[in-house]
């Protein structure tokens, strides 16, 4: 069988259909909006929060939405159909990913917007965006295949998203306990990091290291997203 | 097209099912009446879920390992815990399926085929159980394989869905696909075909439906004539508790619903034990029921509306009716040689002439038992040996 765009598109489609009336969805889509109104509106807000509004944006719709949609088609026990369907596995995570990359796209968009943020280096910052928000695909795309059902993802999810949220105010604690260091190369750290640099008005190659690592987090998590994959498909 | 061959299957001691051979070729429709857990076993082989310990599934020459989606896309499922995707409608769901499969027919065909038009629109979680089982078969429809494979395809469904799913099979079988039921309920199976196995532990076997049985089983589809077809069985249940009235009079009373389930089992097991060629009879002798193999019984006599069976000089009263019994015995070379007896012609030795027209059979046993003969079976008897 041949890779489909028209495949890749009706699950897109469907995906969108299926997902937009599931209200535990919706719900949470609305939040980083909500959140970029309620701290953006002055103009002010430091860096850190900025960025904890947008990796926000970027795990309650990029994660959540993906795990979302695989968690709903175990749930429903759609998925044992899909695999029996011409769609190949590419195609099928190709139209869940798009769909979350897209949801993604619009809503952080939507609260960088509200919050007036105006990074120095547009390019490094959308590259570093763009990449993030793959990786926070693929860690969807991890949960939805450890989750039986969307209500267990949205549990799960909490604690991710304090992870990749709240960890910038962890600063403090990094210089009192030099173990906690590898926060340091987290890759919403190395994003603060790289919009720190952008700020200052550097260029491509200083923040080079920095996009350089979160590359390696969106291979890591994919990897390990399709080991999973393949582990669960031999166990189900 | 879909090809079993020597698949069998073994959990832990126990034997799921043993090797058998089985084709299903185009044009054709077959039933495969098992229970669950072979039901189960046998389908999650075909989907791939389960390896192949030994012999091999084909579909047009090429196993699942060999064709993968090849393979997939010339079966089609409809699997009884599928789930759907409740949040679209009918017609989203279907157009998605469309475009997933690439696929020819036309949806709005085919929402009007499965009756669901006024639902189009409607998402799916709305709909009642037989619309979403309607749903279902119009999205195995859409993906238009090339083998139909259903499991229990009806059940619990209403009327309207059952006559809806055999104007399907029908209407696929024209198509010249290949259809494979797979259900533990005689009753669906015998409404849309006659090719019907059994499988199970003992393996493979063809059951052999008579025409006339058939046609009974079709005009029951017919929701006109099914009450007809539940009077007739009705009766049969009276007839058969008829030596404890109380027993009939308890049943009667009991729930409908319960009495309706009753008949649903009747149904379907009946003429399990009519159509397998190994069958005893029952004779009740006081409490106890005794089973006779056919060959053992030397005649049979209808006395005052009470069959007795006649075996060795011993009487045993039997439930059935002695028309009943001349239809269950045919095959065994009983003969219905007089209005109110049916002999065993394997044991009879001579037919006696005592007048022109008054005939007896004396059979070879100890006390030269007589049969009477009448003048018409005479005749008849005369044919089946050849005699002029």
């Amino acid at each position: 069988m041949t890779f489909s765009m028209k495949r890749v598109t009706a699950i897109l489609q469907k995906d969108y259909k299926d997902i937009s009336r599931n209200l535990y969805v919706t719900t949470t889509l609305v939040l980083p909006l909500i959140m970029a109104v309620i701290f953006g509106r002055d103009g002010k807000s430091t860096l850190e929060l900025i960025y904890m509004i947008i990796n926000m944006g970027l795990v309650l719709v990029g994660t959540y939405v993906q795990a979302s949609l695989i968690a709903e088609e175990k749930e429903k026990n759609t998925l044992r159909g899909l695999m029996l369907s011409p769609a190949s596995t590419l195609e099928i995570f190709l139209g869940k990913n798009l769909l979350s990359f897209i949801a993604t796209a619009v809503i952080v968009t939507g609260s960088i917007l509200l919050m007036n943020y105006n990074p120095g280096h547009v390019p490094a910052v959308v590259i570093a965006l763009v990449l993030s928000a793959i990786f926070y695909l693929g860690l969807g795309t991890l949960i939805g295949l450890m989750t039986k059902s969307v209500v267990e993802a949205s549990v799960i999810i909490v604690p991710v998203m304090f992870v990749f949220s709240f960890i910038s105010f962890m600063k403090p604690f990094m210089e009192k306990y030099p173990i906690l260091t590898f926060i340091e190369y987290l890759p919403n750290m190395q994003m603060l990091d790289l919009a720190a640099q952008a700020q200052a008005g550097t260029g491509f190659g200083d923040v080079g290291s920095n996009l350089l690592i979160i590359v390696g987090w969106v291979v890591f998590i994919h990897i390990l997203a399709v080991y999973v994959y393949k582990k669960r498909m031999v166990e189900e | 097209m879909l090809d079993i061959r020597g698949l069998e299957k073994y959990a832990q001691d126990t034997i799921v099912f043993p090797a058998f051979d089985l084709t299903v070729e185009r044009h054709e429709v077959t039933a495969l009446y098992s229970s669950m857990n072979v039901r189960h076993t046998l389908l999650d082989m075909l989907t791939g879920r389960l390896a192949i310990s030994s012999g091999e599934i084909r579909v047009n020459g090429m196993t699942l390992a060999e064709g993968g989606k090849a393979y997939l896309s010339q079966v089609g499922f409809l699997l009884l815990e599928e789930g759907t995707y409740e949040n679209l409608s009918v017609k989203e769901l279907l157009s998605f399926y469309k475009k997933l499969y690439h696929s020819v027919p036309k949806i709005e065909d085919v929402i009007r085929f499965v009756k669901l038009d006024t639902k189009a629109n409607t998402r799916i979680h709305k709909l009642t159980l037989s619309e979403k089982r309607r749903v279902q078969y119009a999205r195995l429809w859409i993906q238009d394989p090339e083998i139909f494979i259903f499991e229990e395809p009806d059940q619990n469904v209403d009327i309207e869905t059952k006559t809806v799913f055999q104007r399907l099979v029908s209407h696929l079988n024209e198509l010249s696909k290949a259809i494979l039921i797979l259900t533990g309920n005689m009753e669906s199976a015998i409404g849309v075909t006659s090719r019907i196995y059994r499988l199970d532990e003992k393996g493979l076997k063809a059951y052999d439906i008579q025409e006339s049985l058939m046609r009974d089983w079709e005009d029951g589809e017919k929701p006109s004539e099914s009450t007809e077809l539940e009077a007739l069985h009705t009766e049969d249940n009276l007839s058969e508790v008829g030596d404890a009235p109380a027993n009939a009079r308890d049943s009667l009373s009991s729930d409908k619903d319960d009495e309706l389930a009753d008949d649903e089992v009747e149904l379907g097991e009946s003429p399990v034990i009519q159509f397998v060629r190994f069958e005893k009879i029952p004779t009740r002798m006081n409490d106890k029921m005794i089973l006779f193999n056919p060959p053992e019984i030397d005649y049979i006599e209808s006395f005052e509306g009470q069959t007795q069976l006649y075996i060795n000089g011993d009487v045993y009263p039997s439930t059935f009716k002695i028309n009943e019994l001349e239809e269950r015995l045919r095959t065994y070379g009983f003969f219905r040689c007089h209005r109110s007896y049916i002999v065993n012609l394997q044991k009879v030795r001579e037919i006696v002439t005592f007048t022109r027209n008054s005939f007896s059979l004396i059979l070879d046993d100890a006390s030269r038992t007589s049969v009477p003969l009448s003048k018409t079976k005479m005749a008849e008897l005369k044919d089946m040996m050849g005699l002029k």
